[in-house]
Order: C-alpha cells, then sequence, then structure tokens
C-alpha cells in the first residue's frame, strides 16, 4: 500500500478523483465515504429521472469497486458518526467531494411564504431521496425563478406527458404526482438576457421534443455573439406547439419579493421597463445551492487553492468550484486533483484508515449497494428501469441481507 | 495486427470502452489505448489499424479530449493517404438533434485529409438498451477482419 485516501462524498466527482487517484497509483488505499447508505450522490438523485444515458456513467463508477479496488463506506455522516479531524487522524489525505446539497435561498421579501420551493427540495422529492420532504401542492400556474440547466430540467419534467417518462426511473408516486398536478401554465424566468442565460443550448432543444406544450418566448433580443446567437435560435425555434400545457420563458426580470397573504400568489420583479407582477400559484426557485451546513465550508475554503485547504485535505467537484459545472467538468478538476495529491502525500503506515470506523452502527459497503441495485432492479414497473428504494432503513435492510436464496 | 485505439472522451464512457476494446482484441493482436488528447497527428501510421472511438459532447460537439487533435489536425494538415480507421459513436437519442456529432466530425476530421474509413459509423445509444461492449466488440472484429485485406494490399 502506497497511502491512504479518504473520499468525503461518493457522488461523481469523489469517484471521478477516486478514479484518476487509482488509475494513477493501483496500490492505493482509497475509500469512498457516503452519508447515504447508496454511492453516486447526484447521478442517483440529480440528474433528471428521464436522462437514463446520462446515468451511464455509473458503470465507470462500478469497476472502481469492482476492479479498481475502491471501498465504499456508506451511511456515514462525517460531523455526526465521525468527525472530519478523525478522518484526518486515520488517513493520509481526506478529500471533501461532499457536494451543495441546500437550496439558496431567495433572499427577497417574501421568499420564505409557503409556496416558495427550492428547486433541489423538490427534486429530490421528485428522486425518493430518503431524506426527501412530501411532494408540495403547486397549484396550475407555477412560476420558476432561475434559468439554468437545474431551472430547465425543472419545468421539462413539469411538462411532460405519462408517457414521455417512459423508460425513466421515475417513481410511482411522483408519477402520480406529475400526472395528477394540474398545471395549466408554468412561467420560467431569468435574470439574465437571454443571450446571457445560463442553460445549455442542447437543453433548449431537448424542449423542442415535448408533445403536450405550447411554448411562448418573450422578448428574447439578440446578441452579435455566436454562442449567444445558437442559444437564442434554439428559443426561438421552440415557439409555437398546439399542447394544452402553456409554457412562457421570460428574460431580464430581477425578482424583488415574492407577495400573497399567507401563500405565495406572485412575484414582483425589477426589469428595464420597470417593476412587474407576476401571478402565479407556486414559486419554484433555481437559483443554485450552498452547503447544508454539516461542514464548515466557508472556513475550510478559506485558503483554498488549486483543491489544497491545509496539510492532507483537499476539496473538489462543487464542494470546492461551487455550484457550477457539469459531471465532466468536474472529472478534469478531478484528474488535477489526483496529481496533486499524488505529488504531496507522505504515507503514514501507522495511521488506521478505515479501521476507526468499524465500530460505527449500520455501515454500508459495496456489495450492501449491489443487492439494493438488484433489487430496485429486479422488478421495475412497466414503463420503468428501476424502482427505488424510498427510504434509509429499507436500504439498510436490504443491504445487510447476506446473498440468501 | 497493430491497433491503436485512439478514445476522444468528456465523462470517460468512451475512454472505458477504448480500454474493454484493447483488452478484448490484445489476445490476437498487438493493441494500445490512446486518449485523442494525448496523440499527434504527425504519428499516423500506415501500417497500424486505428479504431476510433468517440462521444459527443454539448451542442452535438466533439468531446474534450478530441479538441486539441481536431486542432492539430488543422494546424499540421497531415496526409493520411493510406491509413486506415474504423470508428464508433456514442452517444445519447434524448439529445436527438446533435445525436453521434462528434463521431460524424471526427470522421469527416480523418477523411478530409485522405484518410480510409473501413466499415459503417456505428452509434451507440446511451438511451438505448444495448451495452456499448455488445455492439463494439462485434464491430471491432469486422474492422479488424476488413483491415487484413485492407492493410495487407497496402504492405
Amino acid at each position: 500500500m502506497t497511502g491512504q485516501i479518504a473520499i468525503i462524498g461518493a457522488g461523481p466527482s469523489g469517484c471521478f478523483l477516486a478514479q484518476a487517484l487509482l488509475k494513477a497509483q493501483p496500490d492505493l488505499r482509497v475509500d469512498l465515504i457516503d452519508r447515504l447508505p447508496v454511492p453516486y450522490g447526484l447521478v442517483r438523485y440529480g440528474v433528471a429521472a428521464d436522462h437514463q444515458g446520462t446515468k451511464a456513467v455509473t458503470r465507470q463508477f462500478a469497476r472502481l469497486f469492482e476492479r479498481q479496488g475502491a471501498r465504499f463506506f456508506g451511511n456515514v455522516g462525517v460531523g455526526t458518526a465521525v468527525t472530519l479531524d478523525d478522518l484526518r487522524g486515520a488517513y493520509d489525505a481526506v478529500v471533501l467531494a461532499a457536494g451543495l446539497s441546500a437550496d439558496r435561498a431567495l433572499g427577497i421579501p417574501g421568499g420564505d411564504l409557503p409556496g416558495v420551493h427550492g428547486a433541489g427540495k423538490l427534486t429530490r422529492a421528485l428522486y425518493e431521496h430518503p431524506e426527501a420532504e412530501a411532494l408540495p401542492e403547486l397549484g396550475p400556474n407555477p412560476l420558476i425563478v432561475g434559468n439554468g440547466n437545474v431551472a430547465i430540467d425543472l419545468l421539462r419534467l413539469l411538462a411532460k406527458s405519462p408517457e414521455e417518462f417512459d423508460g425513466s426511473d421515475l417513481g410511482a408516486g411522483p408519477s402520480d404526482w406529475l400526472a395528477g398536478s394540474g398545471i395549466e401554465e408554468i412561467t420560467i424566468t431569468g435574470r439574465s438576457p437571454a443571450a446571457a442565460a445560463k442553460f445549455d443550448t442542447v437543453m433548449i432543444k431537448e424542449l423542442g421534443k415535448l408533445t403536450g406544450v405550447t411554448i411562448r418566448v418573450i422578448g428574447a433580443g439578440d446578441s452579435d455573439d455566436p454562442e449567444a446567437q445558437k442559444k437564442l435560435a434554439a428559443l426561438t425555434a421552440l415557439e409555437g406547439g398546439d399542447g394544452p400545457r402553456r409554457i412562457t420563458f421570460r428574460f431580464g426580470l430581477t425578482p424583488l419579493a415574492v407577495e400573497g397573504e399567507g401563500q405565495a400568489a406572485a412575484v414582483r420583479f425589477d426589469s428595464a421597463e420597470g417593476e412587474e407582477v407576476l401571478a402565479c400559484t407556486s414559486v419554484l426557485t433555481a437559483i443554485g445551492f450552498d452547503t447544508p451546513g454539516d461542514l464548515p465550508r466557508d472556513a475550510l475554503l478559506q485558503d483554498e487553492q488549486d483543491g489544497g485547504l491545509a496539510a492532507g485535505l483537499y476539496a473538489t467537484g462543487w464542494f470546492r468550484r461551487g455550484p457550477r459545472g457539469t459531471i465532466p467538468d468536474n472529472r478534469a478538476d478531478a484528474k488535477a486533483l489526483a496529481d496533486r495529491i499524488l505529488g504531496e502525500l507522505t504515507p503514514d503506515p501507522a495511521k488506521p484508515g478505515a479501521a476507526i470506523l468499524q465500530g460505527l452502527d449500520a455501515i454500508t459497503d459495496y456489495d450492501g449497494w449491489c443487492r439494493i441495485d438488484s433489487a430496485e432492479t429486479a422488478n421495475p414497473p412497466p414503463g420503468r428501469c428501476r424502482a427505488k428504494i424510498t427510504t434509509r432503513e429499507a436500504m439498510l435492510t436490504l443491504a445487510r441481507q447476506e446473498d440468501m436464496q | 495486427m497493430n491497433i491503436q485505439v485512439l478514445y476522444g472522451t468528456e465523462t470517460g464512457n468512451a475512454e472505458m470502452l477504448a480500454e474493454d476494446i484493447a483488452a478484448e482484441l490484445e489476445a490476437e493482436h498487438e493493441v494500445t489505448a490512446t486518449n485523442l488528447s494525448d496523440f499527434d497527428p504527425a504519428d499516423f501510421d500506415r501500417g497500424t489499424l486505428y479504431l476510433l472511438v468517440c462521444s459527443t459532447y454539448g451542442d452535438g460537439e466533439l468531446p474534450a479530449s478530441a479538441q486539441p487533435f481536431a486542432e492539430k489536425m488543422e494546424a499540421e494538415q497531415p496526409d493520411l493517404t493510406g491509413v486506415h480507421f474504423g470508428i464508433f459513436g456514442m452517444g445519447d437519442s434524448e439529445y436527438e438533434e446533435t445525436f453521434n456529432g462528434g463521431p460524424a466530425t471526427l470522421a469527416e476530421l480523418m477523411i478530409a485529409r485522405g484518410a480510409t474509413q473501413l466499415g459503417e459509423r456505428i452509434a451507440h445509444d446511451a438511451s438505448g438498451a444495448d451495452m456499448a461492449e455488445d455492439l463494439a466488440f462485434p464491430w471491432a472484429e469486422e474492422i479488424v477482419g476488413m483491415a487484413s485485406d485492407a492493410l495487407g494490399q497496402a504492405a
């Protein structure tokens, strides 16, 4: 063994880092520690249910555990079950790849009214995260604040008809919730002009496949920049359709306040033409993510440089970069960080490594995850590729079942 | 036969498949798998069969690791007459307009410099039911079969 490395977070950034480390140095001991009993983080709970192709990246991650020798320690809360300092004492290097799971708040008057929902909270419920809250009532006219890819994901999910989820892993509860949502009109608003909108063009083009919608794009404007022109052309190409569900894109709207008596009923915006109030029945915010606070991210990142935080302590992925960038962007980051870690690693054979996790209750391992995965994919309902196990208890029960016939 | 599997990847899936193809062929051939980002077009060799594995990224573009290669092809303008290649694309039909745009661009780059494509360009669909290797292994065998004729004649 040439060193022991703990990666906190078994999502895509943590997995890509482990992959890069083990490719460069196959004798390393690399342990991925996650607070959930199951690995893959946002690939499982953030990538949209109808984007199964994107989730194919987990086939690479499975190799990490099956062939490259990485180990998975699930259901271990860092900060609760074990402290960061304990891990730093036990491993030669510790990497924070814990992502950012809390919705960034609107920070405007009325931003905490009932009927205002964060995109992360909503997608966790849609994708049956074990800590998800119940799916809320959105009413016929939800309004989305934000126009990044997360906002477009939400828009697409809310706009799809039930048959458009064929082949997905959308659960029975969320499927019924979407089918019965009664949504008539979705307004999606962005602070920037359309030319500077944060969504990727390919996400906009995908909306062109929706069958049950009529789309309007108001005030897209124009641009001299070729990249922005592609974006604008894709948006304009969306206009039209004859479906019953109406979608309206609006740009250049800065939210000032959520209005309503005990329930969000409208959003007041600032725009180039002055203030404008858009009525709605719920507000969905997709304006970025923050740390949930279980790790003191701001303090830890204070002296951050290229992923290095302190001696033997590093950060990668969204935890380091903030909530920007796609899965492959974070892969490039992980590769660079792996080189840096290997250049600095000074293995101490006296360090106990994963032995410090031994006394903990209900840890899951990769074999446990495989049992959960098999249970989820063995008999999916018609039109679905998986039926997720939705509670931590059920996951733990399955994970602990040895291969009984 | 000397075979070099060249891959253009963004999320690593094409890299994984390229390594699998190399492993599948190495019992009977001299095989290496190389990232396109680490390959110089000046090094193309007429006695080697090139198996290209390439994904698509963004709005139908070449994946990140193929972009430096495309830039070098543009800068060096190598004469690839007599160079033989097969190409396997990886894509996701959820994005139907841009599906397999990357491999199509890569094949065009090769053909524009005079290289000869063997066989059809295969497109694996990550949203489909097939595993990439289930399409790629038979494809690789087929291209190797075609190449033994083509490279034999060239020699």
